[in-house]
């Protein structure tokens, strides 16, 4: 361009002559011929992205599905919410997909289909009857029953390219009724016949927003738009203008009108969630309605094709009163051009926005955190953001809101008991009892990320926790049971550096001789410490290790109060165990890997590996069970109903600098911390803080039955815990307790005192 | 002047020249090409963890010496992922063994009863069909799919089980038989089904010590 000017003014100054003309003539030549190698440079690229891969798509990660079956206990609340945050719409009847009913039974749900990763699944209609949150029957209109239904999982999260693109690929029968009419009427209304550019266009489009009085039409056609959204960047304001023209008009030449309108309408720029770029109409319908493209209304259709103009002045959900005027200006247009009738307009500009109301961003920040650490180790980066994966996850979208909601609600109330505890953070982990999998995970008190995950990549001291492995450590040994009496007197350890520790209970006080079970349930420290040396502080550390912690930990006798750095996924990967009858399973949440079109890449196995005897798992359970029943664990008993049975310990470090509770019901194990970020002292012991955030949670997910498998080799007694001989039950105080048969206590017929 | 104007023409050609066959060298040349190189951590959705993983040293352990109480600090180590099968991998077991174990045990056929959840018929029927198919990673998503519905139905580890075990993975096998026995202490034929499996599958591992132990254990409840 600086060379046209420059050479514009040199002819000025040789004012005529032959020479002058000479010069002109190869000056045109030279530019004709630049001309055409631009040309064919401009061609080569149109094609190039046009045909090679022409967008990188973000990995998208679902969570798990909803399955529905006979006998499925759910939670108080929990259909309606998964229904609506799958975008499913509440009508009188239920007749396409991604539509709901109340009926007198329950619920009629028209599910949408889903191609899982081993297979697909069709979307039908299904009555299911819900009786006391159980679902009783699942009935298809023919009357057929139904044993199982898997609703589709939640999109919960992408890996996104640098650039933050995202968007859905459609197809153009993936388009609903109206869309293609509404989208030319609007944008170009001649699209099919003209080539590319419309120079009558601009006049038309001129003349209509003089007759409206406003901009309603555009004059660039779609074909120009694609050109300027695909092939060229803002920063190119000048050659932009100048071959934009020429590379519609290319486009047009090389490709049918259908196939650059599929591109236009998968390519153009509708909307911004923090950095996240909306682009396409697919992601642009999920986006703004919670459903799939092929489902929206023409009131819905009318507003994303009218946001084109203007995706952020328009953007409905910040500005809904501009969109709803932008939404009836469109559905004026479309009345004028006799595509709806003026009734059909009036009953469609009535009608609201219908957004979705499930939050768009960010909502399973620390989930995140642990699929892309575990997808990394698997692929590359650049897989990840651009091959349009499918990551199938663990991920329980009602499970992670219980965890969210308590772990909110709970730190609001203890900085309200408490005054304001300074910098107090919260982390929550929750998997799932028998397979291992991680169903949600809280990596900051107010479920937002302050920048780090507490649930994952920070560790703070365990306290209490680890007093379950002792305990499982000894029962191993075959020398001891829960009513082996341990001395709870003061002790006295050397340490490595000569100095002498001398731990002590939390309420400074000795209990004198008391069962290993007591010992547990109340957290004496002297007991348990005693009871850890007698076992050997090596075979806890060996047990702790067969539960999951593989590093190497120094054998000091202080381990044993739990002087022990963990994360809290760490502290439930050692309870899960606990919880899997002695069997670890490595906590998991990625089930499988495919590519876009369904082809299944990874797939992760259930594993378990015995890390302990079901017998001593066994007892060990028990007496957790005891420590939730009536140890330092009861205030669970506050959120739970008596008869819902939990397994669970305390935990709380010198000077309360760490609150923890871990445990495990029927299908749940978790594990929570709270502590200062600071990590200096709080008010909180393990009951007296991490307790609560646990107790709501399980309040609040599905109740299932703790299902007691007693081993064979053992025996319930009813025991007098001081003598540990049994006694009738008729007699107060005494305890029933699972004990070895082989290690039977004495019978004894008095009540003992 | 003039000659200064032609030079800089030629500049111009053998700029557009370039241009031209930069484009047609390299296809990626250009703004209009996205980068592809690009790393997955750039989103509002995915925050950039402020300790990189790959920088961790998982088996380090740090010591604090605090005395009287050394605190010792497990390290957060990167979350370590299951092991991935994209295809199982390991060899399959030889037919003679099959044989042999077919001729032990009834894998997996009657003696287990049925759940009396239908759905878990239904799926492990359904993870039968894709067996026989010969699609036996769809086969393992479905029994993981019934124990996730059934998490205490000992037969669905059974089936889990046999399936390892025909794939040669014994090891798995075996300690899915073990847990499979934690959830039938009165159920005879599941502990002898169970017993049966892992001395199949101790013997698959050569553990002859370990499968006359497992054959003694299934003969009690014959």
């Amino acid at each position: 361009m600086t060379k046209q000017r420059s050479s514009n003014k040199a002819r000025s100054k040789t004012s005529v002559g032959w020479i002058s003309w000479l010069w002109l003539f190869k000056f045109a030549t030279v530019l004709l011929v630049v001309g055409v190698v631009v040309l064919v440079y401009l061609d080569a690229q149109i094609r190039h992205r046009f045909e090679g891969h022409r967008w990188s798509l973000p990995a998208k990660v679902y969570s798990r599905p909803l399955e529905l079956f006979k006998g499925q206990h759910l939670a108080t609340g929990q259909l309606d919410y998964e229904l609506t945050q799958l975008g499913y719409r509440w009508v009188k009847h239920a007749k396409a997909p991604g539509q709901v009913q109340k009926t007198n039974k329950g619920l009629a749900i028209y599910s949408r289909g889903f191609r899982f990763a081993d297979g697909d699944e069709q979307g039908f209609l299904v009555e299911v009857s819900l009786q006391k949150n159980t679902i009783t029957d699942l009935r298809q209109p023919s009357g057929e029953s139904k044993a199982l239904l898997r609703l589709e999982p939640q999109l919960v999260g992408g890996i996104y390219p640098a650039h933050n693109e995202d968007r859905d690929l459609i197809q153009l029968n993936d388009l609903p009724n109206g869309f293609i009419e509404t989208l030319l009427a609007v944008e170009d209304r001649n699209y099919y016949s003209h080539y590319g550019v419309s120079p009558w266009g601009i006049v038309r489009a001129m003349w209509a927003n003089i007759r409206a009085g406003a901009v309603v039409q555009g004059g660039s056609t779609l074909t120009q738009q694609l050109v300027k959204n695909f092939y060229l960047t803002d920063r190119q304001t000048i050659w932009r203008k100048l071959i934009e023209a020429p590379m519609a008009l290319l486009l047009n030449i090389h490709y049918s009108k259908d196939e650059v309108l599929e591109v236009y309408l998968n390519e153009v720029f509708v909307g911004q969630a923090g950095k996240r770029a909306i682009h396409g109409f697919g992601l642009a319908s999920r986006f703004y309605f919670g459903q799939p493209l092929n489902e929206l209304k023409l009131h819905q259709v009318a507003l994303l094709v009218g946001l084109v103009k203007g995706p952020s002045y328009y953007n409905p959900q910040r500005h809904p009163k501009r969109a709803t005027k932008r939404r009836n200006l469109v559905l004026s247009v479309l009345a004028q051009q006799g595509v709806i009738s003026d009734d059909q307009k009036r009953q469609y500009q009535g009608l609201p926005l219908d957004l979705t109301e499930a939050r768009q961003v960010s909502r399973y920040p620390a989930y995140m955190d642990v699929v892309r650490q575990q997808l990394q180790q698997h692929y590359q980066a650049s897989a990840l953001s651009s091959h349009g994966l499918r990551i199938f996850t663990s991920l329980d979208p009602w499970v992670q809101r219980q965890a969210d909601t308590a772990m909110a609600e709970q730190v609001k109330k203890l900085n309200q008991r408490h005054g304001k505890i300074d910098g107090l953070q919260g982390a929550l982990v929750v998997s799932h009892r028998d397979s291992g999998e991680l169903l949600a995970l809280v990596g900051d008190y107010n479920g937002g990320y302050a920048g780090h995950n507490w649930a994952l990549d920070r560790s703070r001291q365990v306290g209490s926790l680890l007093k379950p492995v002792i305990h499982l450590a000894a029962l191993e040994t075959g020398r001891f049971s829960p009513v082996t009496v341990i001395d709870d007197g003061p002790i006295s350890l050397p340490q490595p550096d000569g100095s002498l520790w001398q731990p002590q209970n939390y309420d400074r006080k000795s209990h004198g001789k008391v069962p290993m079970y007591e010992a547990l349930a109340k957290s004496y420290n002297q007991a348990n410490v005693r009871l850890g040396m007698r076992v050997g502080v090596d075979k806890v550390l060996q047990q702790l290790s067969r539960m999951g912690v593989e590093q190497s930990i120094p054998e000091y006798p202080s381990v044993l109060l739990g002087a022990v750095e963990m994360s809290p996924l760490q502290v439930n990967q050692v309870y899960q165990t606990i919880a899997g009858n002695g069997f670890y399973s490595p906590l998991s949440l990625v089930r499988q890997v495919t590519e876009a079109n369904g082809r299944l890449l990874s797939h992760f196995p259930f594993a378990v590996r015995q890390a302990a005897s079901n017998d001593s798992t066994y007892l060990l359970q028990h007496e957790m069970r005891m420590v939730a029943n009536h140890g330092t664990a009861r205030g669970v008993y506050r959120y739970l109903p008596k008869q819902q049975q939990v397994a669970a310990k305390t935990g709380t470090t010198n000077d309360q600098r760490d609150s923890w509770f871990a445990g495990f019901s029927g299908q749940h194990v978790a594990t929570v911390w709270l502590g200062r970020e600071d990590a200096k002292p709080t008010p909180l012991t393990g009951a007296g803080g991490a307790l609560h955030v646990w107790g709501q949670l399980m309040q609040n997910l599905a109740y299932t039955a703790y299902e007691d498998i007693k081993p064979q080799s053992l025996e319930y007694y009813y025991l007098n815990v001081t003598t540990g001989e049994t006694m009738p039950k008729s007699c107060p105080n005494g305890v029933w307790l699972p004990i070895p048969k082989t290690s039977a206590p004495s019978f004894n017929t008095t009540c003992g005192y | 002047m003039y000659k200064n104007k032609i030079t800089s023409f030629k500049y111009f050609s053998l700029i557009s020249l370039v241009i031209f066959l930069g484009g047609c060298a390299a296809p990626g040349y250009g703004p209009i090409v996205e980068d592809l190189s690009v790393q997955a951590r750039a989103s509002e959705r995915l925050p950039a963890s402020p300790n990189n993983v790959s920088t961790k040293t998982p088996n380090n352990t740090k010591v604090i010496s605090q005395p009287p109480v050394p605190v010792v600090t497990v390290k957060p180590k990167p979350y370590v992922a299951p092991k991935a099968a994209v295809t199982i991998t390991a060899q399959p077991i030889s037919n003679q063994v099959v044989t042999q174990l077919a001729a032990q045990v009834a894998i997996p056929e009657s003696p287990l009863p049925a759940s009396d959840q239908a759905v878990v018929e239904q799926l492990l029927t359904e993870a039968d069909q894709l067996k026989a198919q010969g699609k036996v990673t769809q086969a393992v998503i479905q029994l993981q799919r019934a124990q996730r519905i059934a998490p205490r139905e000992p037969k669905v580890y059974a089936r889990l089980a046999a399936l390892q075990l025909s794939l040669g993975e014994a090891s798995r096998a075996e300690q899915l038989a073990l847990k499979g026995l934690t959830l039938v202490p009165n159920k005879k034929s599941y502990q002898y089904y169970f017993w049966k499996l892992i001395g199949a599958s101790r013997s698959h591992l050569g553990n002859s010590q370990g499968e006359a132990e497992a054959m003694g254990q299934a003969a009690k409840y014959k």
